[in-house]
């Protein structure tokens, strides 16, 4: 993992920003720093060679102001990392929202869980990195050159010193970390499913207590976990070393200081206030270095976060140029297109997704007022064809309603109306989800549409996320509802549904196939996928789909 | 705090004997620093009095050793204290697991939901940072905070109270400042930021359905400005927070100042020389740095506590009502390896309500559902012969999954439920489960292979039985295909489908050989056209070799698989009829 994404700096504009302020912050922090070593050893060395009280006072002022600056650039830092993450935040949320909104069947890499899991918890472990690592990363970049830099001029040879042992730790700590990596990646594996073990215990209980095997399972749980302790141990052993060459180099250099100022302070050869300062200032050198160490562990998450996010953004930009593509050779391929009549035609229809041919050289044409049923085995490629013509999916050929092109871009899905296998269901009432994008229509409509598909539910029955406190084939009958409902509102020509009946009854299966003729008859087209004998057979034409071959 | 959550918080604490390593270890790593940083100051003010350098060796050793010393104690102290925390995790984690059997797995809400029991297993394992981050650190600073204020005292006391001072203010003002920034994160944040995870899930499971009806702008709209609104409460929190830790950062320079402006007096009378002057100016530097873990130290206590409530809640003392409790004398089961006579009368039983794990906030949108998970049976009288195959059907809301739990004595009922004649509530539930089997709708896979999948149900199959288990199932091709009884299942089954996943579940309770199966909704999570086929084919390996078979099903099955038919509605029997006569 590196330090800083320089992802994050290019694309985002806001990030820019945040470090060009949080320099000049550092800056602050350093003057503060600096200032108040020195008002600090003036005062000691002062009072001692017996300044008098009052002489001390502008000092003291010195003092408490040089803390209270820092103390509050250190709160401004606090606010302004806050500020800069939810900024960076709504931004990446809003670039991948847009990225997704593009590729609408999902990105092939990022499962939907994934993708939520990013734009929820995932953007807010930036938090961490913004509000802690990063602050700790710029001041160890402003504020530890400052400081060596001061000791210098104070006295070169504590300057020296401090330059000789700082480079050192970086230096120490990734020879141990490349010594610890192989063993820890060893152990990584055996750890994750360790961590797992009381996870698959308590997931699995039911399964456990029908087996009767619920109750040996507490000194599993025992065992399971003192191994989790001894394998975790080993790694930490080592890992922890890390810290402590960061820690043992900060104390080690602060005592070589002192005991070469103590040397050279009674030897005559140096001032007793350089000495003092340079004391005070030995340890914040060291400091945002292990602030840094400390916070890095805490921003891993959002570091990996941001990654997840960049990832999903250029393999969105990938796909993105593909489709491109595949658009140009489906504008080509128009010129062919002979039939300028209405109605749907399909010509040389081939989608591709991923390395898999699903589709290949499909032709097809339904006139307007025709019920037809596409069957075919799982995977032969039904609902590839339906996301082909809603244009999520790339298509090459010829797709054309009413003489329009269908699929992507603009218009190309605005004579279309489907529904999908899955409901999809909103939270909110019924009828918001039946009226969903067309809320303008005419309630009356809402009723129909709900009537056609068998949903006879109350409209304003409130559903929970997901569309929850439904059953499967009560979700299922809103999901088609939905669809009738934009074909009435739209006046589209075109009603896609896919396997519309698969958690229906017979006797709603077959209210189904009367809905869809009395839609046909008003002129539109149905296309229907089914593995269902009863309901293919209503159809007017049945296309048989063979999974394609490369 | 409720009690339950002190109990739970109580108990992650390990004995003192096993975390008295760490917090000796801590005591030497923070009086290290300290020492550390008087030893220097010592040495630096005493050399420029220019005394013979004999004067300064103890010093300079000194200076040395406590170098070492704090490094060194401090990565003891963070070994020992991750060790005392691991070991503590086991005994929290088997008391969790024994509090749960008695009412697992009904009577527990965390186990309901993938997220849920995701949470609920971290929160289990967050209470291990009770020891580690909360009271070793808090123990340890405190300690050394003393040691040092009194230490600083028996040479100068005004500038130990100026010390005791700043640090009581100080670590006050940090304190209280983040106790009002986590009470309005909870008011606020956490709702906004459980809205705007909800909006985003919604809009990322729904994207095709809101693309494909044109109305993404508004979903987009609605994330952006609850976006907006969770933004701005995150800002006013670290706004909050950051004067904590400003605080917390400035108490060093006023302690300096204080301790100071206090010594100086004590400097001018002679009382006190110039090194010890020094070391009162440049101490409380360090003693600000140890108190800095205090806060902290709370912040992660406070952690623990939301999570040992949470878990105290999910697993609650008593046994909530409608969960079965083991009779005193359990009566002995039905004798032999046949089918018992299974008889229902009048059965009633509902779900246990149970607190929300979301602690009553958020269920607002939960649809008005509470958290009861199934319907209730009203009254089901049923009698299942031996070696009879029925299907209950009915639609959401029915009571299906209901009566499988009842037959399996998940849950309690009212009324007669009898094995063999023998009222089940006089048996132990055990034993009731070793007659009546379950497949559940979502059955779990542990991420281990195909065999261990299995053995546990038998663990004296062979291989070849289990070869022949999984050919009954008709998943043997599909498992030697994958390289055999060593194929991994993936965690929790990610590397098998639904349909696949249902088999195997079956097969491991044909292994067990339950007299009578029940099978809930085994086509709940499969691609509809696979379904019809995976229902024919598990109903037809259930039911040979004489068992009672109970296939529930919202959907129809081929007429010849079942020898009867009872539809539920509302938690009854609504009819009830031998399969051919009505449906064809």
């Amino acid at each position: 993992m590196k330090p800083l994404d320089p992802r994050l700096i290019r694309r985002s504009r806001s990030a820019r920003g945040f470090l060009a302020t949080g320099a000049a912050l550092a800056l602050v922090q350093s003057a503060a720093i600096v200032a108040f070593a020195w008002a600090l050893a003036s005062l000691v060395t002062g009072l001692i060679d017996g300044m008098p009280p009052a002489d001390a006072v502008p000092f003291l002022v010195l003092l408490v102001a040089a803390a209270s600056v820092r103390a509050v650039a250190a709160w401004v830092w606090d606010v302004v990392g806050s500020a800069g993450a939810t900024r960076v935040k709504a931004e990446l949320r809003s670039e991948l929202l847009t990225a997704l909104e593009a590729e609408p069947e999902g990105l092939s890499g990022f499962p939907t869980a994934r993708i939520a899991t990013l734009l929820g918890p995932g953007l807010d472990a930036l938090d961490a990195y913004f509000g802690q690592y990063l602050p700790q990363l710029v001041s160890t970049i402003v504020v530890t050159p400052i400081l060596i830099a001061m000791a210098w001029i104070a006295d070169p040879l504590s300057g020296l010193v401090l330059v000789i042992v700082l480079p050192l730790i970086p230096v120490f700590m990734a020879l141990i970390g490349m010594a610890t990596q192989a063993v820890q990646r060893r152990q990584w594996e055996s750890l994750a499913s360790l961590s797992r073990g009381f996870l698959e215990v308590v997931g699995g209980l039911s399964t456990l207590m029908l087996f009767r095997r619920a109750e040996r399972q507490t000194a599993r749980i025992r065992a399971v976990t003192d191994d989790y302790r001894s394998h975790t141990m080993k790694v930490l052993r080592v890992t922890f070393l890390s810290g402590f060459t960061l820690e043992f180099a900060a104390s080690l250099s602060v005592a070589l200081v002192a005991v070469s100022i103590g040397l050279r302070l009674v030897a005559g050869d140096m001032l007793f206030i350089a000495g003092l300062f340079v004391l005070v200032l030995a340890p914040e050198v060291f400091l945002p270095l292990r602030n840094v160490g400390a916070a890095f562990h805490a921003s891993t998450e959002g570091v990996a976060a941001s990654v997840d996010a960049f990832d999903l953004l250029d393999a969105a930009e990938q796909t993105g140029r593909s489709s491109d593509l595949r658009v140009v050779a489906v504008a080509d391929a128009t010129n062919e297109v002979t039939d300028a009549a209405g109605g749907l035609h399909l010509r040389g229809i081939r989608v591709v997704r991923g390395d898999r041919v699903v589709l290949d050289d499909l032709d097809l044409d339904a006139a307007r007022g025709e019920v037809v049923a596409v069957t075919g085995e799982s995977g032969s490629g039904k609902s590839s064809l339906f996301a082909a013509l809603l244009g999520f999916v790339p298509i090459e050929g010829v797709a054309r309603l009413d003489g329009a092109r269908l699929g992507a871009g603009a218009g190309g899905r605005s004579g279309v109306a489907w529904s999908g296998q899955m409901p999809a269901l909103l939270a909110g009432t019924i009828a918001s989800n039946v009226r969903l994008g067309e809320e303008h229509a005419d309630p009356a409509l809402c009723t129909r549409a709900c009537r056609l598909a068998g949903a006879e539910l109350d409209p304003e029955l409130r559903l929970g996320p997901g569309g929850s406190g439904l059953s499967g084939g009560q979700a299922q009958r809103v999901a088609t509802a939905r669809a009738i409902h934009r074909l009435l509102a739209r006046d589209a020509a075109l009603l896609l549904l896919d396997e519309p009946s698969s958690a229906l009854d017979a006797g709603r299966e077959a209210a189904l196939g009367d809905a869809l003729h009395e839609l046909a008859a008003a002129g539109r087209i149905v296309v229907v996928t089914t593995h269902r004998p009863a309901l293919a057979a209503r159809a007017d034409r049945i296309i048989e789909l063979e999974p394609a071959h490369v | 705090m409720s009690d339950p959550a002190r109990t739970m918080l109580r108990r992650a604490i390990p004995s003192p004997r096993r975390l008295l390593p760490a917090v000796l270890f801590g005591i030497g790593s923070a009086g290290s620093s300290i020492v550390l940083l008087a030893c220097s100051a010592w040495l630096i003010a005493r050399a420029d009095e220019q005394p013979p350098v004999l004067y300064l060796s103890m010093a300079i050793v000194g200076v040395r050793a406590f170098a070492l010393g704090r490094s060194v104690f401090r990565y003891l102290e963070r070994l020992t204290g991750h060790d005392a925390s691991f070991r503590q995790l086991a005994t929290i984690r088997a008391s969790v697991f024994e509090r749960m059997l008695p009412i697992a797995p009904d009577g527990i809400t965390a186990t309901r939901r993938g997220d849920l029991l995701d949470r609920f297993v971290s929160d289990v394992d967050e209470l291990q940072n009770v020891p580690l981050r909360a009271v070793q650190p808090l123990v340890s600073a405190v300690i050394v905070l003393v040691a040092a204020v009194i230490g600083i005292g028996l040479i100068a006391p005004q500038s130990a109270l100026a010390v005791l001072v700043c640090l009581v203010v100080g670590i006050g003002a940090a304190l209280l400042v983040q106790q009002r920034a986590v009470a309005r994160a909870e008011r606020t944040t956490a709702p906004l930021r459980g809205e705007l995870q909800a909006a985003i899930v919604e809009h990322v499971q729904a994207l095709e359905v809101l693309v494909a009806f044109d109305a993404a702008g508004a979903g987009r709209r609605r994330i952006d400005e609850l976006g907006a609104r969770y933004a701005e409460a995150t800002r006013s929190r670290a706004a909050a927070t950051g004067v904590a830790a400003a605080a917390m950062s400035a108490i060093g320079g006023f302690a300096v100042a204080a301790s100071l402006a206090a010594a100086v007096p004590l400097l001018q009378s002679g009382r006190i020389d110039g090194p010890t002057f020094a070391v009162l100016c440049l101490v409380p530097l360090a003693i600000a740095e140890v108190a800095t873990a205090v806060p902290l130290a709370a912040s992660a206590l406070r952690l623990a506590r939301a999570s040992a409530a949470r878990v105290a809640g999910a697993v609650p003392d008593v046994v909530p009502a409608g969960i079965p409790v083991m009779p005193d004398s359990p009566a002995a089961p039905p004798a032999g390896d046949a089918p018992p006579t299974i008889e229902l009368r009048g059965v009633q039983a509902s779900w246990p309500v149970l607190a929300s794990p979301e602690g009553g906030r958020g269920a607002s949108t939960a649809a008005g559902t509470g958290d009861r998970r199934g319907a209730a049976l009203t009254r089901v009288d049923l009698v299942i012969a031996p070696g009879e195959r029925i299907l209950v059907r009915g639609g959401s809301g029915a009571g299906k999954t209901t009566l499988a739990h009842v037959l399996v004595r998940f849950l309690d009922y009212e009324g007669s439920y009898r094995l063999g004649g023998i009222e089940a509530s006089t048996l132990d539930p055990a034993d009731v489960r070793s007659i009546v089997g379950l497949v559940e709708q979502r059955p779990w896979l542990f991420d281990e292979d195909v065999r261990q999948n299995l053995i546990f149900a038998r663990d004296t199959a062979s291989d070849e039985q289990l070869l022949e288990v999984l050919e009954r199932v008709g998943l043997r091709e599909w498992v030697e295909e994958r390289g055999g009884l060593d194929a991994a299942v993936g965690e929790r089954g990610a590397l098998v489908s639904g349909g696949q996943a249902q088999r195997l579940a079956l097969a491991r309770a044909m292994l067990a050989g339950f007299p009578v199966l029940v099978l809930d909704e085994p086509t709940a999570s499969v691609d509809p056209a696979r379904a019809d086929a995976l229902l024919r084919d598990i109903t037809e390996a259930a039911s040979r070799a004489g068992r009672s078979v109970v296939l529930i099903s919202h959907a129809d099955v081929d007429e010849r698989l079942v020898d009867r038919v009872v539809t539920l509605e509302g938690g009854r029997v609504a009819e009830e009829h031998p399969y051919p006569s009505t449906i064809s």
